[in-house]
């Protein structure tokens, strides 16, 4: 997979913006997440070349940060906290719960339609809310395995879901 | 600055690193990061000492510039007991396979750890293990369970070689050094990150399981593959070649080799090396197939062709000119793989000397080609001192990939003219200026670029340095004996080392060979002789910038080899030349007397150095 012109040249418009060029690697990878879901091979090259770097120095940035894909993700990829406020309030029952629910064995594993992937992260800072994940740059907030599947029901499309969320949770924020 | 350290008073510069004032003194500070050739960063903390005044804790002693009055403990029990953690931190993951390590014997953590660290481990949880070993060239192998993560490695790609192809992957515990894409290592300077690694994790593949550091001898030699001239050991055992390494010349190599110097040698113990001298094919003595040559090139004049190899020796070059003055005058001589530059600038740039220029100008070079460890030089003035560059050259070559860098392109075939037109450049405006120039690998003509170069200089009052490429070039074009590219028409022809690229010319009556190995072109020579290698050879090369260095020979010529010397005084006997030189010494006499640029030849080699004595350590805790 490789980047899009667009991509391509908001990339080239970062250096300016950083002290060092290599500064400019980090929110680079971030656009082509975005983009792509993951950062693949050709498209880390593209990254290195755009900004003048080398593509190995790029790739040690890429592999530092859990939060980079290296893999491919579902559609919509799920960071369920799993540190002490949310373990304490039955994260790993949600995790379980979510593996199941969308047909998975392992994290990081992709879902059969391509939807899903969840993954358990350290705490994201919301404890106050806890159990919580991060999914799409929201945070989701005070979850049981019912919330899960409306949320779920929502991804796949169903409107449903949306509403049904909507009246339950009128306190998920976008962070 | 005065500071005491362990109650040793001594005196520094101001910036100077505890580390290294320690080193004036003797005083064993062990380090696995750190590394006099690159900067700082405090990553491995095995450097811990204890500092008054100062924290309550122990510093690193690599990161901390020494201050007045300071007064540094590195035998305090703070100290030695900080450092014992450390190594015992660094061995909860490593595997100890010392016994089939080759760095064992000459590796820290096993020195340091047997002169600074616990005893015994009470580590019994399970380590990290990765697959191993994992070859990241040809030439190295990368065993990712040994590293210490002191990154050496990638900091002297970054900071010195400026290549980004070793890189760390993924982070803490888990990280682990990695090639780009898990590509091959590409570069030629790759070599010297197996000399940096202060562990294991980074080997030889070329020297691996093939001896120990404790069963060879070395010798401080000089490398033969080009006219740089890097310093380097050269490691024997029982009559055979094993390894080259570097030894650091800070006016010349800083320290570094190319792959060139370090790899290019697994020839010398090669059973296929001719050894016997053959005329029509049939072993003979060297009497007769010196004979023989003597009576078919003897006042053949111009109709004489002989090719020299690059790396000749002084020596060697000035009893051939002795010849060439006297039975074989007129010959044409070539040396094939040299630059089309001609002698001697008259102010020559030093390669010590490009640390202090504030430009540097490259014309029609690939330097990372023509003269490896030059480029890293200029890469260091640049990065370290802040020198400007600039490139004049058709296409981009490696330091254009550097923000800053200036690039001026020419048509192919006009460097001079590029040259002349870099008059009014703003960069040259302010000194000093240093200009390395080459011939674009044989397609400029030298001699304009080095005329042009040289009205450059001297206009804008510049130093100089021609980017030779053949070994002992230099050596050779100050005897003044190279009259020609090729032995085209020559009737009778001797060729000593890897004939033209051509090969040899047609309509040849008599052709003599002279080389380490069997070649095509052998079947039709009248007499073939046999040549001794770099590691066998007495002598020396001139290099780039006109140094005289010694070749400093590990292994005897196995009879019955014998040294160039020798063989062409032998061929001078036989060309009816009175000749009586009992040894390489007489000849150096001689040549000095004869030829300024060859003076330093009366001044025998220095001797080595005695092996650095243990520094006082730390006692264990
Ligand atoms: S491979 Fe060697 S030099 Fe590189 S980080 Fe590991 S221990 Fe240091
Ligand atoms: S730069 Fe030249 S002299 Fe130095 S190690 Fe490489 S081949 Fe040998
Ligand atoms: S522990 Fe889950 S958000 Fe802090
Ligand atoms: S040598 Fe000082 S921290 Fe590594």
């Amino acid at each position: 997979m490789t980047l899009s012109d667009h991509t391509l040249k908001e990339i080239r418009e970062l250096p300016p913006k950083y002290p060092h060029i290599r500064s400019a690697v980090m929110p680079a990878l971030d656009l082509v997440q975005e983009e792509l879901g993951m950062l693949t091979q050709e498209a880390m090259t593209q990254v290195a070349q755009a900004l003048q770097v080398d593509p190995g120095y790029v790739e040690g940035v890429a592999t530092f940060y859990s939060l980079f894909h290296l893999e491919p993700v579902g559609k919509h990829h799920l960071y369920v906290c799993n540190n002490l406020s949310c373990q304490l309030r039955g994260a790993e029952e949600l995790l379980t719960h979510i593996k199941e629910s969308i047909g998975v064995s392992e994290y990081g594993q992709v879902s059969a339609d391509g939807l899903f992937s969840v993954e358990p992260v350290e705490c994201l800072g919301a404890c106050e809310y806890a159990p919580m994940l991060r999914a799409d740059h929201r945070f989701h907030y005070d979850l049981t395995p019912a919330k899960i599947d409306t949320l779920l029901k929502e991804w796949r499309g169903d409107r449903e879901g949306k509403k049904a969320r909507k009246e339950a949770h009128p306190r998920a924020g976008s962070h | 600055m005065t500071l005491t350290i362990d109650g040793h008073a001594v005196t520094v510069p101001k910036g100077t690193l505890i580390v290294e004032a320690a080193k004036l003194i003797g005083v064993e500070i062990p380090v696995f990061c750190y590394h006099h050739k690159l900067d700082p960063v405090g990553a491995c903390r095995l450097c811990l000492v204890e500092l008054s005044p100062g924290p309550p804790r122990a510093q690193t002693a690599c990161t901390t510039p020494v201050a007045e009055g300071m007064t540094v403990r590195v035998t305090s029990p703070m100290a030695v007991k900080s450092r014992a953690d450390i190594l015992e931190f660094e061995l909860t993951n490593h595997p100890l396979d010392c016994p089939v390590c080759d760095k064992g014997g000459e590796c820290p953590l096993q020195d340091f750890t047997y002169r600074h660290g616990y005893p015994v481990s009470r580590v019994q949880e399970p380590r990290l293990h990765f697959a191993k070993p994992l070859p990241i060239s040809d030439r190295i192998a990368l065993d990712r369970e040994r590293c210490v993560l002191c990154y050496r490695c990638t900091r002297y790609y970054d900071e010195v070689a400026w290549e980004q192809e070793l890189t760390t992957n993924q982070r803490g515990v888990q990280s682990y050094i990695a090639t780009q894409f898990d590509q091959p290592l590409q570069s030629v300077f790759s070599g010297n990150i197996i000399d940096l690694c202060p562990v294991g994790a980074l080997t030889s593949r070329v020297w691996r399981f093939q001896s120990r550091p404790w069963d060879m001898d070395h010798t401080a030699s000089v490398c033969s593959r080009c006219a740089v001239g890097c310093n380097v050991n050269l490691w024997e055992r029982r009559g055979e070649l094993m390894r080259v390494t570097a030894r650091e010349n800070v006016e010349i190599d800083d320290g570094w080799i190319c792959d060139r110097g370090r790899f290019e040698y697994t020839h010398v113990n090669s059973p296929e090396r001719l050894a016997q001298p053959r005329v029509q094919r049939r072993p003979a003595a060297w009497e007769e197939a010196l004979s023989r040559i003597a009576a078919a090139i003897k006042g053949r004049g111009p109709r004489l062709g002989l090719s020299i190899p690059a790396d000749i020796t002084n020596e060697e070059a000035f009893l051939l000119a002795r010849l060439l003055n006297g039975p074989l005058r007129g010959a044409r001589v070539v040396m094939p793989g040299r630059t089309s530059l001609p002698g001697p600038p008259a102010n020559q740039l030093a390669i010590k000397d490009l640390d202090g220029c504030r430009t540097i100008v490259v014309v029609a070079a690939d330097v990372r080609a023509d003269a490896p460890i030059v480029n890293l030089r200029v890469k260091k003035a640049v990065a370290k001192s802040g020198a400007r560059l600039l490139t004049v050259n058709p296409e981009l070559i490696d330091f254009d990939r550097h923000p800053g860098v200036e690039h001026v392109a020419y048509e192919p075939g006009h460097a001079a003219a590029a040259v002349r037109k870099l008059f009014d450049h703003p960069l040259l405006q302010e000194g000093p200026v240093g200009i390395l120039y080459g011939d674009s690998a044989g397609a400029e003509d030298g001699a304009a670029i080095a005329t042009a170069v040289a009205w450059l200089a001297k206009e804008i009052g510049a130093k100089v340095m021609p980017l030779y490429r053949a070994t002992n070039e230099r050596g050779v074009l100050a005897l003044g004996i190279l009259n020609g590219d090729s032995l085209d028409g020559c009737e009778y022809v001797f060729t000593w080392g890897q004939a033209l690229a051509g090969g040899v010319p047609k309509g040849v009556r008599f052709l003599a060979c002279w080389d380490d190995f069997a070649r095509p072109y052998h079947d039709r020579a009248q007499v073939v002789i046999p040549a001794v290698t770099f590691a066998e050879d007495q002598g020396s090369y001139t290099n780039l910038e006109g140094r005289v260095q010694f070749l400093v020979p590990p292994l005897q010529p196995k009879p019955p080899l014998r040294q160039g010397w020798e063989v062409l005084q032998d061929l001078g006997l036989a060309l009816g030349l009175g000749s009586d030189y009992l040894g390489i010494f007489q000849v150096q006499r001689d040549a000095a007397a004869a030829y300024p640029a060859l003076a330093a030849l009366a001044v025998p080699p220095a001797p080595a150095p005695p092996p650095a004595p243990v520094a006082m350590g730390a006692a264990r805790p």
